[in-house]
Order: C-alpha cells, then sequence, then structure tokens
C-alpha cells in the first residue's frame, strides 16, 4: 500500500496542526521563556515542512491516489499479511483471561496450521516451544506472564 | 592496570562464556535466515538479557551482532539474498562466483575478511574510545547540542532515501521522545492521561515493533508458497586465500578502515558502509569492467567495512551516548537499564566493564572463525529451516520479549503500533534508522537545547563560542547547506555508484 506523496503530505499538515494545538495546553511558567511547548513546536513545524514538500511534489507528478500492490488482491495473501497484527490482537484480548500457555499454543497452532504446516508437525512443535518459552520467561526470569486458567494447576 | 585484570575475571567466567556461546550461534543463525536482521536480533536479546549483569548482557549483544553481519554473507553467495541489509552491497557480486564456481572462494574471503576486519574495529575502539573520552570531559550543553545535531543529520544525510523523507522520520522520531514527563518544567506532554505513558514510549518494544513485527509482516505475505532451496556443498574454503590478500590487501586496509570510520560517524553502521566501501572499491579498481561479474576485489572492501563498522560503532555510544548505528542505538538504551549511563565518566567509574566489553569484541571476533566455518559448512540445514514454523515462533518472542520490558499488554500494544507504523513508514520509502535515532537522542537534545537557550538568554552566538561547539556548530550548518542544495538540484545521493 503506497499512499500518493500528496495524501501523506496533507495528513502530515493536519497531524502537525494537531500536535500544534497540543501544545497550546501546555503551561507556560512565569520569568522562564522556554517551556515544555518550544521543542514539540519546532518539531510540529518540522513535520508540516516536510508534508508541504511532499503535497507540492505529488501534485507535480500526478500519481494515483493510492497505489495497492498485486498480493492485496489476492485474499490469501492478504489474510496472511493480517494475521500476524491479529495474532498480537488476540493475544493482548484472551492472555489475561486465558493466560499465557493456552494463549501462546492456540496462536502457534492456528498459524502454523495457516502457514501450511502439516499437524503432525504443527501440533507438537508449539507444544515444545510454548513450554520452552513459558519456563524461560515465567520461570527463569521471573516475567510475571498471565496464568488464567491454568492458575489452579501451576 | 587492576581494571584489566578485573575484566579478565568478568569475562572468562563460565556462565559469561556459555553467554557468549550461545549468543554467537544465535546471531549466526539469524544473520544466515535471510529476513532477519541483526538489529532484529539484538532487540530480540535485550528481553532475554534484561536479569543479567552487565558484562554478559552486552556480551550478548557484541557477539551475536558481529556472528550475524557476518552470516548474512553466506545465503548472499548461496541463494543471492542478502541474510542482512550489511551484506546487500555485494550479494550480486558473490552470486556471480558462485555462478562461476568460485562459491568456496568468496566463502572464505567473506569469513576471514569479516574476522579480520572486525578485528581492525575493535583496535580502533579500544584505542580511541578512552582517548575521546578525555576530551570529552569538559564538554557542557552546548558541545552536546551540536553532538546530538551532527548525529542525527549524519543519519539523515547518509541513508539513500531523500533528504525530505529522511527528516520526516526523524522529527517524527523526536517527536515521539517528547511523550512523557517533560525534562525543563516536569509537565506530562501527549500522555492522555495514561499512566504507561508518562515515563515515555518504551524503547525495546518499539525496536522490535520496527525491526522485527513490520519484517515479520512483509515476510507473512509469501510464507505460503513453499520454495526449494537448492544450496550448493562447500569445499574447502580456505584455499586461494593467500593469493586474494597478496593481491587486494590495499583493498582490506581501505574498506576496514572506510567501515571505521563510518561506523563511528552516527547513525550510519554496517550497511552503508557496505555500500560506500564497495563504490569506493569500483570507481578506484584498475578493472572495474568486472565489477558485477563476479570479481572478488569488491567484496574484500565491503565484507571487512561492514564487520568493522560494528566495533567502531561503540565509539560514539560509549563515549557521547550517541549511537553509531541502530544497533547500538540499542546498546544504549540497555547501557542505562544496566546503570552504565554511557558518557565520558563510565570510563573512569566502570573501566573494568569497558574493558570487558573490549575483550568481548576480541573474543567474538576470534570464535568467529570456527563457528563461522561451521555455519558455512551446515548452511544447507540452517537454509532449510521451515520459514512457516519460524515466522509464528519469533511472533511469540517479539509478544514475550515486550510483555518482559514493561511487565505489561502496554509493551505488547505499543510493539504492534510500532510494526504497523514501521511498515507503512517503509512502503513509502522513509528510513526507520533516523526515527530510532531520534527516540534515543530526543530527550538529550531537547534538554541540552533548552538549557543551552537558559544559558545563552535567547543569544544564538552562544552556540559558537566554545571552540569545540563553535567547529562542530559548524560543521552541522554545512551538512545541512550541502543538503538543501542537494536537494534544491534533486540529485540522488552519491552511495548509489
Amino acid at each position: 500500500m503506497r499512499l500518493n506523496d500528496a495524501l501523506l503530505g496533507a495528513i502530515l499538515l493536519g497531524f502537525a496542526g494537531w500536535v500544534w494545538w497540543m501544545t497550546t495546553f501546555f503551561p507556560a511558567f512565569p520569568g522562564q521563556d522556554y517551556g515544555p511547548n518550544l521543542f514539540p513546536r519546532i518539531l510540529a513545524a518540522g513535520i508540516a515542512a516536510c508534508g508541504a514538500m511532499l503535497v507540492l511534489r505529488g501534485l507535480r507528478r500526478r500519481a494515483p491516489l493510492i497505489v495497492l500492490e498485486s498480493w492485496t488482491r489476492e485474499p490469501e495473501r492478504l489474510l496472511s499479511f493480517l494475521l500476524i497484527p491479529g495474532a498480537v490482537l488476540a493475544y493482548i484480548f484472551l492472555s489475561d483471561a486465558l493466560g499465557f500457555i493456552p494463549t501462546a499454543f492456540l496462536l502457534l497452532v492456528a498459524l502454523f496450521l495457516w502457514f501450511r504446516a502439516r499437524p503432525v508437525v504443527a501440533l507438537p512443535v508449539a507444544a515444545g516451544v510454548t513450554l520452552v518459552v513459558h519456563w524461560f520467561f515465567a520461570g527463569l526470569m521471573r516475567v510475571p506472564l498471565p496464568r488464567g486458567v491454568l492458575d489452579s494447576l501451576l | 592496570m587492576d581494571a584489566l585484570i578485573q575484566a579478565f575475571g568478568l569475562v572468562f567466567d563460565p556462565f559469561v562464556l556459555a553467554v557468549i556461546a550461545v549468543s554467537a550461534v544465535f546471531g549466526m543463525f539469524v544473520g544466515a535466515m535471510p529476513g532477519l536482521t541483526a538489529t532484529m536480533a539484538t532487540a530480540l536479546l535485550v528481553p532475554v538479557t534484561f536479569f543479567m549483569p552487565p558484562v554478559p548482557a552486552l556480551g550478548a549483544i557484541v557477539t551475536a551482532t558481529a556472528m550475524a553481519i557476518f552470516a548474512g554473507d553466506i545465503p548472499a553467495a548461496m541463494l543471492r539474498m542478502p541474510g542482512t541489509p550489511a551484506s546487500a552491497a555485494y550479494a550480486d557480486e558473490s552470486y556471480e562466483m558462485t555462478k562461476k564456481g568460485q562459491l568456496n572462494l568468496n566463502m572464505g574471503v567473506n569469513l576471514v575478511f569479516s574476522v579480520a576486519g572486525g578485528l581492525i574495529g575493535v583496535a580502533v575502539l579500544i584505542a580511541a574510545a578512552p582517548l575521546l573520552a578525555e576530551v570529552a570531559i569538559n564538554f557542557s550543553s552546548f558541545e552536546y547540542f551540536w553532538l546530538a545535531c551532527l548525529g542525527l543529520t549524519c543519519a539523515v544525510f547518509l541513508t539513500n532515501a531523500d533528504a525530505v523523507k529522511g527528516f520526516l522520520s526523524l522529527f517524527l522520531g523526536l517527536l515521539l521522545a517528547t511523550v512523557g514527563i517533560d525534562p525543563s518544567a516536569g509537565f506530562p506532554r501527549f500522555t492522555f492521561g495514561e499512566v504507561e505513558l508518562m515515563q515515555g514510549i518504551n524503547f525495546i518494544p518499539t525496536m522490535i515493533g520496527m525491526f522485527a513485527v513490520s519484517e515479520l509482516l512483509r515476510n507473512a505475505v509469501s510464507v505460503r508458497d513453499a520454495g526449494h532451496v537448492v544450496v550448493q556443498q562447500v569445499g574447502n574454503i580456505f584455499r586461494g586465500l593467500g593469493a586474494v590478500f597478496r593481491r587486494y590487501w590495499l583493498n582490506f586496509l581501505r574498506g576496514s578502515a572506510i567501515g571505521t570510520v563510518i561506523g563511528a560517524l552516527p547513525g550510519a553502521g554496517a550497511d552503508i558502509a557496505a555500500w560506500i566501501s564497495y563504490a569506493v572499491s569500483k570507481r578506484f579498481s584498475r578493472e572495474p569492467q568486472k565489477f558485477g561479474t563476479g570479481h572478488v576485489e569488491g567484496v574484500v572492501d565491503a565484507t571487512s567495512a561492514n564487520n568493522s563498522a560494528i566495533g567502531s560503532a561503540w565509539i560514539p555510544a560509549l563515549v557521547f551516548g550517541i549511537p553509531g548505528d541502530s544497533i547500538t542505538a540499542i546498546v544504549i538504551g540497555v547501557l542505562y537499564m544496566k546503570n552504565m549511563n554511557p558518557g565520558p565518566m563510565v570510563f573512569t567509574e566502570n573501566p573494568q566493564l569497558i574493558y570487558a566489553v573490549f575483550l568481548i569484541f576480541i573474543l567474538a571476533n576470534l570464535i568467529m572463525l570456527p563457528l563461522g566455518w561451521a555455519a558455512i559448512k551446515s548452511a544447507r540445514q540452517i537454509l532449510r529451516t521451515p520459514r512457516n514454523l519460524l515466522l509464528p515462533v519469533i511472533l511469540l518472542f517479539c509478544i514475550v520479549g515486550s510483555f518482559a520490558m514493561t511487565n505489561s499488554l502496554y509493551g505488547v500494544a505499543l510493539m504492534l503500533v510500532m510494526g504497523l507504523l514501521g511498515w507503512f513508514l517503509e512502503q513509502h520509502g522513509i528510513p526507520v534508522a533516523p526515527l530510532i535515532l531520534g527516540l534515543v537522542l530526543g530527550e538529550m537534545l531537547e534538554q541540552t537545547f533548552v538549557q543551552s537557550m537558559i544559558k545563552a538568554d535567547g543569544a544564538v552566538l552562544a552556540f559558537f563560542e566554545r571552540p569545540i561547539a563553535g567547529a562542530l556548530g559548524v560543521l552541522t550548518l554545512l551538512i545541512w547547506a550541502t543538503m538543501l542544495v542537494r536537494a534544491a538540484t534533486h540529485r540522488p545521493a552519491a552511495i548509489a555508484a
């Protein structure tokens, strides 16, 4: 996915304006000329300048507004792509309730199978990796991975 | 002297040596797998080394990166797929050598000159860092302000991308660094009432997102087209190396020198060192027409350069806290976590730790010889690792690693956002490295800028009054002027020769 320079630049101009607007709520300190809003404003101005240059460039070139690569029109590949953020989101929403071990195992199995691993390979590898990661991070490094439904067992 | 003996004790400890050995194997593997980079290896190592003492934690990073930058040469020669971006400059050349039946020679040259180049970079690091630290002790906020500016400018100047996009990436990174409590007045900026954001954008989940998750997104699209990897068997890689060295020793020295300088320049690392030294090699070669047809000369230059850049990138990182490349950007984060705040004082306060890092650098380059040989010999097995299993496992590591850095789902969410942002930026030809540098240096830049402005009471000339600050300032302004001229005349960077 690739936005036209002009569109990207316009988005950046809007973003820079929003940042500037946010800085107007920062408090000023009497007697001190250079407060917390100085630096973000310089950066907002810089981003706006880059955005403006991109807009000019984009208008000169007249490229299509959005260019989508061919894979985005192949549902299979699109799904492969979306599964990566999807898996992270699933972890975020499920891990507290289910616990680390079931969530990680299910995510791995689902991804393995979608990426065409044979179930004979996918299941044991998913189980092994989940347990090793859990042992290393929760056991060795004392990271408080969520226990979830296995709380009573562990 | 005491510190040196202490350093030996710190390094030659069974646990530390074991960590080095494991990270070496890890680095070789990650480097040899196309699509997995040395920066990604480093970002994923940080959560793993989080609870270790400083020496093994830094040792793991040093070893893994040195190995990964060499190992990237293996698939470059065998499959024409650079294992890391640092091998991209001469991947075609190496592959042409393979097609001519010179795979053995190419692997030997890559291994031996990587080791030798790496050692030169380390030697310069050992010699230059303490000297620079003595100079740096007298620096005030003006010098640090210009150093940070110079570092950030180099990051934009040296990337091959166009200047507008480079600066855009840089400004975004600096803006991300302003999230959290501001350094001058203690006011929480851009936190939207979230407690997690008060401490600022956590650096390691950001790196994992930008360098690992975005790479997974790019790879995911093609995982299902299972291709069979055909790799040639490698024979005796050391035959004919003597002749190459006698003929091209000057190339080796030149490549190492260029790599060392580029590595030490803030913001540019091994990949840019390889591109530039390859271009220089071609320009000054007596047989430039042979370049691109499987000629070993450019490979000697570039493979020495990328490994020498790894060591010298630590010079500005240790002395000024300004990263030499995106790997040392992570290292700086680790140094702060281990209470070894980078800066000239670390050389007087914790000299044994600095010496220990130097020793590990030497050690890592020495064990690269046998381990690299083993990796070349087992390349067939390494490259056959099924990607459909590898990708999900890496994703799990990313999730757990990010979680471990914040002990909350905030790290995971941050990683996801940064992964998507990194992917989006790359799609638009916006380089990620300046953003990372901006994020690391943002606080330092703002603090020194506001301090200097208050000291100077708004008089801009005060930024140039101290001799070193003045020289750094003029140099920075000169580079800015060059970039403006370049942007105005619309010529692409000279690197892509």
